[in-house]
């Protein structure tokens, strides 16, 4: 057993976990935060992505015990307060870049995050660059349309 | 009249908890005591179960037991049934070889469960199974129907001689074949649809708690039907009795037909949870599901086709064997059957037209319903046949088409369907003119200045939803109805609960069938909710599949909606002392046609509860409910045109442009039903070019994970150019067609027509791989080279 | 799959012979191999540990030794169960050949596996084959040139 303790939505969390556990598992078991979701078992799908101190990982590829002492943010805790809803979060529903839904909490950490990084190094997000920065984001209802779409219009409302 | 009515872009209600990761899916459920299931599974394609040793599992830290398919089968319950009966060519029934969900002396592909280990966690479950020891003794294995269908093959059921489970045939096949004898052209082709894996991101999941004081189960999972999967756990597996058991399908993160069906983990849930008197949980790995859902497609078949000298269609005919798997799963047998054949008219009038079927039993996964259903194969031979009957032909493939059109309405074709409306024409000269076909010549020019090969190809397909008469599919063989139930509440506040027997598993029921009741009587979608997928809710309902819950679960509420309509008009009538024929409703009121009398919505709900006064002899209370039998399949259709650019060097294809005419009938939410359709294509590109579920020779799946079933990526599709037009359905109330799986059926020919047209060699099977393309090249050179 | 290699191993063919059903030097040979024990003069039980790919697994099986021409040639057989991991079973014909003090080893193995390792690691199993059975012949003659 390691004990990890880590800041996750902005809450000091802490808890005993088996040296194995996984920094999804930690997530939805233990915190019992189960917007991040788990679609495959080789890191392919991005359902389980999360921010850990500000980048965008896979919690599947990740031990909770690699987490000690990083600030988590999960799809819950990403907009800035209960009431809100994040710039990313409106454009994925005004869109309509959502169907089942099951993707679209990894769909959006991987779009708020790829936001940042291209605003960060001064780089266009166009079309074909959101295009590839999904290479790890399988979604299987919207064809990917509308999901290119709202991720440039939560660009500019991010702006 | 509400901007929230029928034809509106309205924005999804269920979005909210989905983007704030607030869904609640199977998986996210947990119930006190839960234990945890893992499954002992065969690594062995095809292998008689010796002796199964569980000692040292059993012994292990946490587990709580280890059971096996002796003990289930002693309990009684029952095996795994298929819904639909066939009857082969000679009146036999079809030859469905025993399926119990867990295997007891028999395995019969990789993936067959024999055992399962309940356990405190998921670790120490997984750890048990893993020392669980299986001694098999390994036979010999097939793993597509020409190897099921060899002398000497090894026999998988021995119900099943040749594992032939049946050999069906539809259509007039002296007619077919004296119209091809006679036929100024014929055009023949072999064509094999690609075995394909669902895939929907969410994996099946099982939560089961039994209950023992009350001898009553709960069942929360994954599923697209779950009446239909209550029903068949009651009556078939003998869980429980229907009243003895609640099955609840909450949030479902896509089905694609993967969970229409009862597998064999579900019912060991259940089972296990009152063996050991614990909630079992069971949420498969994608490994696992790759192993075991059900599979899609897989059909080889042989196709002629007969044209006049002005080059009308005189006769098709078509056969077709198909790959069921290793067992017969809840409704496999109707795929290559009714669900395919009856569709192989096409849009075309086609006077002989005959197809028949054999299905085998291979040692690979179920196959069954996956998205389409059976009438992707048939629009891919058909419209695969057409685009290379045409260049044959040396006629324009989209002028071949529109000659040979279907023209008057209802048409009756060789093969059982009657098309009840359509503009086929129409919707080529919409897509036509959408993607610029004049152009085309220009842009092929410039394309080829950039060293680029640029292609065309159409795709004008036709299907068949809202399936269909109750007593129609009775006598074709399904072992049940296919109606839709629905009840309308309105309460005493004047909200409205509506609860639907259909599924939403993405489709955006919520919104779609609100916006129904929002037209009806203008009222804010957010004063209506929409309650599904629990059988202690909704009475019973047949989900969600085969593009139904438009056609057929929204006329269901549109039937109950007529009631509570007249109520509501009668009470208004009798409070404000005016005749029902003139009472309206809108705007949040009943009124009386012109003049200022009216009562607000939510007073005739009061009304209606408090009683206080009603119509003389009226009952109380304000709830209606209403069961819709179709009294014919919908034919949505449309016309598909994908234009790409294959690099000559490494057979790399780009789909440049996409464009699609559909008629759907009428739309209730034009962004949600553009949504189905770009997820459609997408899934339909997926087949034409990069997926393909793959066992080798021995039964052992290749294509078992993401890193090798090569799901579309973002950057794999392009955009999509979507546009209706429309003619309404004559069969139902709302004029719906369907739109769920159009995309899915529709684009495959397109883009397989349209990669051919740019590498002139017609030899080219999906998925089209880089490799394929650039074979296909290569043999292009070598042929100019010979010549 | 099927692969096949070629050694030139400075020792007599007599002790190359004798090697190859020395349980001691097999276990040293095979990689991964963590207990091999004799249980006749053919046969013997193993426990190996092997990664293919992303999986890894500890297998149990056996060894069998067939069709012995002293000292010419021999076929050596082994199948392993790895549990949820799946299963491996393969062989190898062995040729040996005398060239003056020196012994010329060919070899012609195939391998099949099944279940996970399958599943998950189809696209990398000829090459860890190939290496894996390259690597036992290549540690067999190690073995018997340091001793």
């Amino acid at each position: 057993m390691t004990k990890v303790t880590m800041t996750v939505n902005g809450k000091a969390r802490s808890a005993e976990v088996p040296d194995n556990t996984l920094l999804v598992d930690y997530i939805r078991e233990n915190l019992r935060l189960t917007g991040t979701h788990v679609g495959c078992d080789t890191s392919q799908c991005g359902a389980c992505v999360v921010h850990v101190n500000g980048q965008a990982v896979k919690a599947c590829t990740m031990l909770a015990a690699s987490a000690e002492g990083a600030e988590v943010t999960t799809i819950e805790g990403v907009a800035a307060s209960k009431d809100d809803l994040h710039p990313m979060q409106v454009a994925f529903k005004e869109n309509h870049g959502l169907q089942c839904g099951f993707c679209t909490p990894g769909m959006i950490m991987t779009a708020t995050d790829m936001v940042s990084r291209y605003k960060e190094a001064g780089k266009t997000l166009d079309e074909h660059a959101i295009r590839e920065e999904l290479e790890g984001n399988i979604c299987r209802c919207t064809g990917y349309h509308n999901i290119v779409k709202a991720i440039a219009d939560g660009a500019s409302k991010m702006a | 009249m509400t901007d929230q009515g029928i034809g509106a872009r309205v924005l999804r209600k269920e979005d909210k908890r989905f983007i704030t990761g607030k869904g609640k899916y199977t998986d996210d459920i947990v119930q006190p005591n839960q234990a945890y299931a893992a499954f002992v599974r065969s690594p062995h394609a095809h292998a008689n179960v010796k002796s199964i040793d569980t000692s040292a599992a059993e012994a292990m830290d946490g587990v709580e037991a280890v059971l096996n398919g002796h003990q289930l089968t002693g309990d009684g319950i029952g095996n795994i049934i298929c819904g639909w009966g066939i009857t082969s060519k000679d009146g036999s029934p079809m030859n469905m070889g025993a399926w119990s969900a867990l295997a007891t002396d028999k395995v019969r592909y990789v993936g067959d469960a024999v055992a399962v280990v309940i356990a405190d966690s998921k670790a120490q479950a997984q750890a048990a199974a893993e020392a669980v020891m299986v001694d098999y003794e390994i036979l010999p294995a097939t793993s597509n129907v020409l190897a099921s269908m060899k002398e000497g093959a090894p026999q998988i059921h021995e119900n099943a001689p040749g594992n032939l489970i049946f050999d069906w045939e539809i259509g007039n096949k002296d007619e077919t074949d004296a119209a091809l004898a006679s036929a100024h052209h014929t055009t023949t082709m072999e064509i094999t649809n690609n075995r394909l894996s669902p895939n929907p991101m969410e994996p099946r999941s099982a939560v089961a708690t039994f209950d023992e004081s009350e001898d009553h189960y709960t069942l929360y999972t994954t599923s697209q039907n779950p009446h239909v999967a209550r029903l068949v756990l009651s009556a078939f597996y003998n869980v429980a009795p229907e009243h003895k058991l609640r099955v609840i399908a909450p949030d479902v993160g896509g089905g694609f037909g993967a969970k229409i069906y009862i597998y064999p983990e579900e019912i060991v849930c259940l089972w296990a949870s009152m063996k050991t008197n614990r909630s079992v949980k069971w949420t498969s790995t994608r490994s696992e599901a790759f192993l075991t859902d059900a599979h899609g497609r897989d059909h080889v078949s042989t196709a002629t086709m007969g044209f006049d000298a002005d080059n009308n269609i005189v006769g098709f005919k078509i056969n077709t064997k198909a790959n069921l798997g290793a067992y017969m799963s809840l409704f496999s047998s109707s795929v290559p059957t009714y669900l395919y054949a009856t569709l192989l008219s096409g849009q075309y009038n086609i006077a002989n037209v005959y197809c028949d079927v054999q299905t085998y039993y291979t040692n690979t996964v179920p196959v069954d319903a996956y998205r389409g259903a059976g009438r992707p194969e048939a629009a891919y031979l058909i419209e695969r046949m057409m685009e290379t009957a045409a260049r044959e032909l040396g006629v324009d493939p989209g002028e071949l088409r529109r000659q040979n059109f279907v023209r008057e309405f209802p048409h009756q074709t060789p093969v059982i369907m009657a098309y009840d409306s359509g503009d086929f024409a129409g919707n080529l000269d919409q897509a036509k003119a959408a993607a610029d076909v004049a152009g085309f010549s220009a842009r092929k020019e410039e394309a080829a200045r950039r060293g680029k090969l640029r292609g065309l190809g159409y795709s004008n397909y036709i299907e068949a939803c809202g399936i269909a008469p109750s007593a129609a599919v009775g006598s074709l063989g399904a072992g049940v109805g296919l109606w839709e139930s629905a009840e309308v509440r309105v309460n005493p506040v004047g909200t409205i609960e509506i609860l639907t027997g259909s599924h939403s598993h993405g489709q955006g029921h919520e919104t779609t069938f609100a916006q129904l009741v929002s037209e009806r009587f203008d009222l804010p979608t957010d004063n209506i909710q929409i309650v599904h997928g629990d059988t202690d809710k909704v009475q019973f309902g047949m989900g969600t599949y085969g593009s139904r819950s438009g056609a057929v679960g929204m006329s269901a509420i549109s039937k109950a909606l007529d009631k509570v309509e007249a109520k509501v008009k009668k009470i208004a009538a009798h409070v404000l002392e005016a005749s029902e024929d003139d009472i309206v409703i809108e705007g949040g009121e009943v009124k009386v046609k012109g003049t200022d009398k009216a009562m607000g919505w939510h007073e005739v709900g009061l009304s209606a509860y408090t009683a206080h006064n009603l119509p003389e002899g009226m009952e109380p209370g304000l709830k209606e409910g209403a069961f819709y039998d179709p009294t014919n399949f919908t034919f949505p259709a449309g016309c598909y045109i994908c234009e790409v650019e294959v690099d000559p060097q490494t057979g790399v294809t780009e789909i440049v442009q996409f464009t699609a005419s559909d008629d759907f009938g009428t739309i209730i939410n034009p962004m949600i039903v553009e949504g189905q359709v770009h997820g459609g294509i997408a899934q339909g590109i997926g087949q034409a070019m990069l997926e393909h579920a793959v066992y080798d020779d021995d039964g052992q799946l290749l294509s078992g994970s993401y890193m090798d079933y090569c799901m579309p990526r973002a950057d794999d599709v392009p955009n999509y150019t979507v546009s209706h037009h429309s003619t309404t359905c004559p069969g139902n109330p709302l004029g719906m067609k369907g739109c769920g799986e159009a995309g899915a059926i529709g684009s495959p020919p397109a883009v397989i027509n349209a990669i051919t047209d740019a590498i002139g060699n017609n030899n080219l099977s999906m998925p089209a791989t880089p490799s394929r393309v650039w074979a296909a090249l290569q043999q292009v050179s070598a042929a100019q080279a010979a010549e | 799959m099927d692969m096949s290699g070629e050694y030139r191993i400075a020792a007599p063919i007599q002790t190359v012979w004798d090697a190859i059903q020395d349980p001691e030097i097999l276990r040293g040979a095979i990689p991964g191999c963590e207990e091999l024990e004799k249980t006749s003069d053919t046969e013997m039980s193993a426990k190996v540990s092997l990664k293919i790919g992303p999986v890894k697994a500890k297998f149990a099986g056996e060894v069998t030794l067939k069709d012995m021409d002293a000292p010419n040639s021999l076929k050596i057989e082994g199948e392993g169960k790895g549990g949820i991991a799946g299963f491996a079973k393969g062989g190898a014909d062995v040729q040996l050949a005398e060239d003056g003090n020196e012994t010329i080893l060919t070899y012609q193995a195939e391998a099949q596996v099944g279940g996970k390792i399958a599943q998950l690691g189809s696209r990398l199993i000829q090459s860890t084959a190939a290496k894996l059975a390259d690597k036992f012949f290549a540690n067999l003659r190690d073995e018997l040139e340091d001793s």
